[in-house]
């Protein structure tokens, strides 16, 4: 464990202040940490992040099709670690906060995340589709695994030949 | 004075790409500006998960035209992490040799945009006149200009021979004392230092809290660059230096650029020099077992990142891109208001964004799924029939 001594004492500070409400956490490799957290606390650990940890960049959010949940991950770096926060909401009804009061530059992370998951931001301020086209059909989302491209673009039927 | 809003693109708003800027103006300047992204995008993450990770190689190339490889690199990276696969020396070397050169033509190709918008067009010409000698470079070692496709799963697909290697040598001489040239061009020429003095700044602490990264956060004094911060490939073996500026505006990102292309020049002699001897690939299994990696890569515009998840079969379930200019766009509005309008083009320029990289990737062409290999002969022939139907007739021009 000597090697990955730093690694182990980011995760301690995080499991002594969060505690009950990290789900999971594991060291995948050196400068690489991975955990899961109930959404209602997202808010707080990012903003312990930023403000105790040093963790200032929110490098992107990556939306995940998790099959019965859908998930964002949030990866967040000091330049020379990268912290990667899973947040999971249950597919039926899924929505998440938003980040944007600790990290004001993710607004299109997020966009991107109602866009493309269909994963409801609660405070992001209402705004234009980005990045599907503002007349791409309402209640349609891409990335989700069960989405076809036959959806949003049904294939014209095939002519008889004359 | 009444305020007017006008709109600025989606068609060409300074770069020949599509993006909107809605700027509120107070007769010529900027009270307010907004930025509205989405014109190109092409659905490239959902069509890598309905891909095979080869394939996936040549369409994440496709992202981008100028970071072809800085993408590449950094989605391979993520893939051979999941496999467990530890590639060759040399073919991280080549990686290295590959990611500079792409730099030093990424920064020409931007000091030459930036010239034209400054109106400058000697140094433009001037600039990619030069550039011709790393695409040159690039054809060398890739067979390609733009999308070289040097990365294969396991390593790289193409040998530096001796006589690459001495071609090579040959070439950056040339370019870094032409960039020199450049560096006293743009630092003391009066028609550069006051289109850009002062124009389009970004405080330090504004750079941080917008996550900017890349020549535009250290032009603003932040000194983030992924090749120091966490090392890959071989950069911890390589000596170069991180260029800051201080000055947090326009001019300070050209010196940054200008200064970073001698450094890529510097890091290209060493690689060429240190290359070991050995293999280029290693065999790395088509089917990519489970597991998730999240890797980043000093793009010539700043941090890219990619993050794969790899789902036992030989298509991956996810693939995220975020390319460098999304998060450097969310710092334009800022460097924008207060100034102005006839600056706009300039400032948008100068973080040097590429909109097919943040939009990225939806609709594939079906029908066009025909594909053959045309001989220049044909293609001319073509050319001069396409031209006939619309009445312009070419073919008397003969080509020497």
């Amino acid at each position: 464990m000597s090697d990955l001594e730093l690694e182990e004492r980011l995760k301690k500070r995080l499991e002594d202040k969060f505690g009950g409400d990290i789900l999971e956490m594991a060291v995948q490799r050196r400068r690489r940490l991975w955990l899961t957290v109930k959404p209602e606390k997202l808010v707080d650990m990012m903003r312990f992040l930023y403000e105790e940890m040093g963790f200032n960049h929110l490098a992107t959010i990556t939306g995940v099709d998790f099959g019965a949940e859908l998930g964002a991950l949030y990866h967040t770096t000091d330049q020379h670690n990268i912290i990667t926060v899973r947040a999971k909401t249950p597919r039926a009804n899924p929505s998440l906060p938003t980040v944007r009061d600790v990290f004001p530059g993710t607004e299109s992370y997020e966009r991107e995340l109602e866009d493309l998951f269909g994963i409801k931001i609660e405070g992001l301020p209402p705004g234009r589709h980005y990045p599907l086209p503002d007349d791409f059909p309402p209640g349609q989302h891409p990335l989700r695994k069960d989405w076809k491209l036959t959806d949003a673009y049904p294939e014209p039927a095939v002519k008889e030949a004359k | 004075m009444s305020k007017i809003s006008i709109p600025l693109g989606p068609q060409h708003p300074g770069l020949k790409e599509p993006i909107n800027f809605g700027l509120v103006l107070e007769g010529e300047q900027i009270d307010k500006a907004t930025v509205n992204l989405g014109y190109n995008h092409r659905g490239v993450e959902k069509a890598a998960e309905e891909r095979t990770y080869i394939q996936d190689i040549y369409l994440i190339e496709r992202v981008c035209g100028i970071c072809s490889h800085s993408h590449v690199t950094c989605y391979i990276t993520c893939v051979e992490e999941i496999a467990k696969a530890e590639i060759p020396e040399r073919a991280k070397a080549i990686r290295v040799l590959v990611g500079e050169l792409e730099r030093i033509h990424s920064h020409l190709l931007w000091l030459g945009i930036a010239a034209y918008e400054i109106g400058f067009d000697t140094l433009f010409m001037y600039v990619w006149r030069d550039r011709e000698h790393v695409l040159d470079c690039l054809e060398l070692v890739g067979g390609n200009r733009v999308h070289y496709s040097i990365n294969t799963l396991g390593g790289v697909r193409r040998d530096i021979t001796p006589e690459i290697k001495a071609e090579l040598l040959k070439r950056i001489d040339i370019l870094e004392a032409r960039t020199k040239y450049y560096t006293t061009l743009a630092t003391e020429e009066t028609t550069v230092l006051a289109r850009t003095q002062n124009v389009g700044v970004l405080p330090k602490d504004l750079g941080i809290r917008l996550g900017a990264c890349g020549p535009t956060a250290r032009a603003s004094g932040i000194a983030r660059d992924v090749r120091k911060d966490e090392p890959y490939l071989i950069y911890d073996k390589l000596d170069f230096k991180l260029i800051t500026a201080d000055t947090c505006d326009v001019f300070g990102r050209v010196v940054v650029r200008v200064l970073e292309t001698v450094e890529s020049c510097r890091i290209i002699r060493q690689v060429l020099n240190y290359l070991p001897e050995g293999p280029i690939s290693i065999k790395v299994p088509w089917k990519i077992p489970e597991g998730e990696a999240v890797n980043r890569y000093e793009a010539p515009r700043g941090e890219d990142i990619h993050y794969v998840k790899g789902n036992g079969t030989d298509k991956p379930e996810r693939v995220k891109v975020r390319a460098p200019t999304l998060a450097n766009y969310h710092a334009v509005p800022h460097m924008l208001e207060g100034g102005w309008l006839a600056d706009v083009p300039l400032v948008i320029a100068a973080i040097d964004p590429c909109m097919s990289c943040s939009d990225r990737a939806l609709v594939t062409d079906r029908a066009a799924a025909r594909s053959a290999v045309w001989s220049w002969e044909e293609m001319r022939r073509n050319g001069i029939e396409f031209y006939k139907r619309r009445g312009v007739d070419f073919s008397k021009v003969t080509l020497k």
